[in-house]
């Protein structure tokens, strides 16, 4: 008998729960009795922390100790929920704004809404169920609030909580085989993810810019990630200088950039193939391109022009005294359109920055002659354009030299990329070669139909008159006529 | 020289018996009335018919009547055929003024009750050939293969489709299949240059001869007139050369119109583009599609469109059988009802016409 009682002793002094908080939750109570690991878990969760029982997301009579009616089918024991049932057992709760007050909490209502609506919302392969459910990402069990550290939504852990599904291309082939799974490897390169790591929690991490329950695919126009949202996104941080207190970079990148070029075309015009934030920075791993790769990330959209650069005489000189390639005549953020004004020895023009008549004179002659023969094709398409569309005003057949007045403008554009080769010979050869002999074309053309448009007219008044000459001999001898019938 | 003349004259005489013919128009008399400025519109209408046969066959050496080249060669026509511009631009002009011309014809035939007996047929071909003309008009629309006649086809086209049982039937032949495509190009071009003009040729031959033969007609309250008070004027010389001088002055109009307002050519047309705004058929449709569409979609059990189609293709019978139902002018008693009748029509085809213009 003092054996048993011994053994007896020795079993309840090593259960681990021992010590453990007695709640009128019964399941919880027998369960990390019998020294399950789960109930261990639930020990620090938020739920259990707010007095929510076992039962409230696997059914059944938590007020029982009794196995037979606690987990009896009678009050409703549902064991470990399947599929979508997972997500359904938070809802329950998560969806009610009562409910959610009765537990003294702040958190919004509408997560289950905004996850169905989103990509994650979609079927699984299964079909039966979503393609993630809430405890995926928020785990189970051992929940925590977003704002404890350990918590597996908390910003310092989101990228390794996505990347469980987005880094494993096993998982990705099912849903979007043509998705990357180095998200994760690029963002931790990425400044975002340097800091991240180091345990900032304000730096962007997956939810900052995807969203959270409302993840949209980035080819989706609703987006928070769509080229067209993107730089919104962006700037929600960046744009904020409080918030950007710290970091030391500025925060006008986006008033700049919404005014620039590539920012109209893309926020005011709503052009998707625009670049937007990540088409020069990177996306996940977001970095600002250094001096060696600027024209690398322009070249990508502007490849003539990268081209051009990269054998022209100014390549040598930037490396040399490491000066951004595109950056310096164009600026950053900030592009304008490359209007005629850009070029030339003016003071509003870039060569004139380096080129001036003492300094680096070769330069200043070549830019001072490419203006001028770059004005001289704008000049002469203005008014071969004027002159085809007001003959065309006076209902002439002009549609021909309108055509090849496109050339023209081609010429233009073509004109403007080969400034970046910095070589007069081949700059002369599209201007006057192309160009010109085009507009000179149409302006002969042009100058023609108003010759015929004055013959038309001057053929018209000698016409009319032949034909009322005609009509009026005509009528008198009608009349002379009709006399001689009277009197008959 | 007057013995040069007389002996071709002769030459001709002893082959073809011409001495009737030039003794016929000799005694020709046209009456002489407050109205007789009404008789002019039908050498009017002649003249500029002919004028539509000569540039239609000048265009028709550089047409080409496909859907990949039509428009093209209404460019070329235009930008490089000397005078190609004028010769297109009066045949888009004389088409016009012909219908116009047509309608005032037919309107002055139909209210001095010329149609009565014994011109019943003379007024049947003369309501064939506007018929016919406003075919012209419709199969021409299309030729140029432009946006704008593309899509005016394809509505006047589907407006077709209306007509009980028959209508997509029509349609499909009209279009050469279910859409305006190079088929429909293709087959409106053939009846525009063959079909039509050789209907219209017979029709024409038979409305001249008989005007020739019977005469003009006097209206009915002319003819109580004592026949010592009735004025005559000869057919020949004297008539035909006031034809002559409208003519002239008919063709100094159009030289005019011609040169200040060339026919424009606008877009090629794209079978993939959408229908521009505002799509309107030539103005002698007008009064047609715009009374269409303030006809209810349904009235009692039936289409509102099928309704409007319906009433249209009535009142063209009836109109054109005018001779057969107006008794009272058969009689040489004049009808109110035909008059009022008239009026109405008048004043509904100007009205509609401007509101449609304007809309």
């Amino acid at each position: 008998m003092k054996t048993f009682i011994t053994m007896i002793s020795i079993f309840i002094l090593f259960q681990p729960n021992l010590f453990a908080q007695e709640t009128k939750d019964q399941c919880y109570n027998c369960h990390s009795a019998l020294g399950d690991k789960v109930s261990t878990g639930f020990q620090n969760d938020i739920h259990f922390q707010k007095g929510i029982s076992c039962a409230a997301c696997h059914g059944g009579n938590s007020r029982s100790d009794d196995m037979s009616v606690s987990m009896s089918k009678s009050s409703g024991f549902k064991g470990i929920p399947k599929g979508n049932q997972k997500s359904e057992s938070c809802i329950v709760c998560h969806s009610n704004s009562d409910m959610m007050s009765k537990y003294g909490s702040k958190l919004v209502t509408n997560q289950n809404e905004l996850l169905s609506r989103s990509v994650h919302g979609k079927s699984s392969i299964k079909s039966n169920e979503n393609i993630i459910q809430c405890i995926d990402c928020h785990s189970v069990h051992g929940i925590l609030p977003k704002t404890h550290r350990r918590s597996s939504v908390n910003p310092i852990n989101i990228p390794k909580t996505c990347s469980k599904c987005h880094g494993s291309a096993v998982f990705m082939r099912l849903y979007n085989p043509s998705l990357p799974v180095d998200q994760n490897e690029k963002y931790l390169t990425s400044q975002h993810g340097i800091l991240n790591k180091r345990g900032d929690s304000k730096v962007a991490e997956c939810a900052s810019c995807h969203g959270s329950h409302d993840i949209l695919s980035a080819s989706d126009v609703r987006s928070k990630v769509h080229p067209v949202n993107l730089p919104h996104t962006c700037s929600k941080c960046h744009s904020d200088a409080k918030y950007m207190k710290g970091y030391k970079i500025p925060t006008n990148q986006f008033e700049r950039f919404a005014k620039s070029v590539h920012g109209k075309a893309l926020l005011e015009k709503k052009d998707a193939s625009a670049p937007a934030c990540n088409s020069c920075h990177g996306n996940h791993g977001a970095i600002p391109p250094g001096i060696e790769s600027i024209s690398k990330v322009c070249g990508s959209c502007h490849a003539l022009n990268a081209e051009l650069f990269s054998v022209s005489p100014h390549k040598k000189i930037f490396d040399e005294q490491k000066i951004p390639e595109c950056e310096s005549c164009h600026g950053n953020h900030y592009i304008e359109t490359a209007t005629n004004k850009l070029l030339g020895v003016s003071s509003e023009a870039v060569c004139s920055k380096c080129h001036t008549e003492n300094k680096n004179v070769k330069g200043y002659k070549v830019a001072r002659t490419m203006r001028y023969l770059i004005d001289s094709l704008d000049s002469a398409s203005k008014y071969a354009d004027s002159l085809i569309n007001s003959a065309e005003q006076r209902g002439m057949e002009v549609s021909d030299a309108k055509f090849k007045l496109r050339d023209a403008n081609q010429a233009k554009l073509e004109a403007k990329t080969m400034v970046h080769s910095f070589d007069e010979e081949k700059f002369k050869e599209v201007v006057e070669g192309k160009g010109l002999a085009v507009t000179n074309f149409v302006i002969v053309e042009g100058k023609a139909a108003f010759d015929n448009y004055f013959f038309r007219r001057y053929g018209l008044v000698i016409f009319i008159l032949i034909i009322t000459f005609l009509s009026i001999v005509l009528y008198l001898y009608i009349k002379k006529l009709d006399k001689k019938y009277l009197k008959t | 020289m007057k013995n040069f003349w007389n002996k071709i004259y002769d030459w001709f005489n002893s082959r073809l018996d011409l001495q009737d013919v030039v003794g016929f128009i000799g005694k020709k008399y046209v009456p002489v009335h407050r109205h007789s400025v009404w008789y002019y519109f039908g050498g009017v209408s002649l003249f500029l018919f002919i004028i539509q046969v000569i540039t239609g066959i000048l265009l028709l050496f550089y047409y080409k009547g496909s859907s990949d080249l039509a428009f093209e060669s209404i460019q070329f026509i235009m930008s490089k055929v000397e005078f190609g511009w004028l010769i297109r631009s009066i045949h888009s002009w004389a088409a016009n003024l012909f219908i116009l011309a047509a309608f005032i014809h037919m309107f002055s035939v139909y209210f001095s009750r010329a149609y009565r007996k014994p011109r019943e047929i003379t007024w049947l071909t003369g309501m064939l050939m506007f018929f016919l003309a406003l075919a012209f008009g419709f199969s021409g629309y299309l030729l140029p293969w432009n946006e704008l006649a593309f899509f005016a086809t394809k509505v006047g086209t589907d407006i077709m489709t209306a007509i009980p049982f028959i209508g997509t039937p029509i349609m499909e032949f009209m279009r050469g299949g279910e859409d305006v495509t190079g088929a429909t190009l293709s087959r409106l071009f053939g009846f525009h240059v063959a079909l039509f003009p050789g209907i219209f040729t017979v029709l024409l031959a038979v409305h001249l001869i008989l005007v020739q033969r019977q005469g003009m007609s006097v209206p009915i309250d002319m003819e109580n007139i004592p026949a010592d008070e009735k004025k005559t004027m000869p057919f020949f010389p004297n008539f035909l050369l006031r034809d002559l001088l409208l003519w002239l002055l008919v063709l100094n109009v159009l030289a005019i119109l011609a040169v200040f307002f060339p026919a424009h050519l606008g877009e090629k047309a794209d079978m993939f583009a959408p229908s521009p705004e505002g799509i309107k058929p030539e103005w002698y449709f007008l009064f047609m599609f715009q009374t269409l569409k303030y006809i209810p979609a349904q009235v009692l059990f039936i289409d509102g469109e099928i309704l409007g189609i319906l009433l249209f293709g009535a009142a063209g019978l009836l109109w054109t059988l005018v001779p057969f139902w107006d008794r009272r002018s058969a009689k040489g008693q004049s009808s109110r009802f035909v008059t009022y009748l008239g009026l109405f029509a008048v004043i509904f085809i100007i009205v509609f016409t401007i509101v449609g213009w304007l809309a």
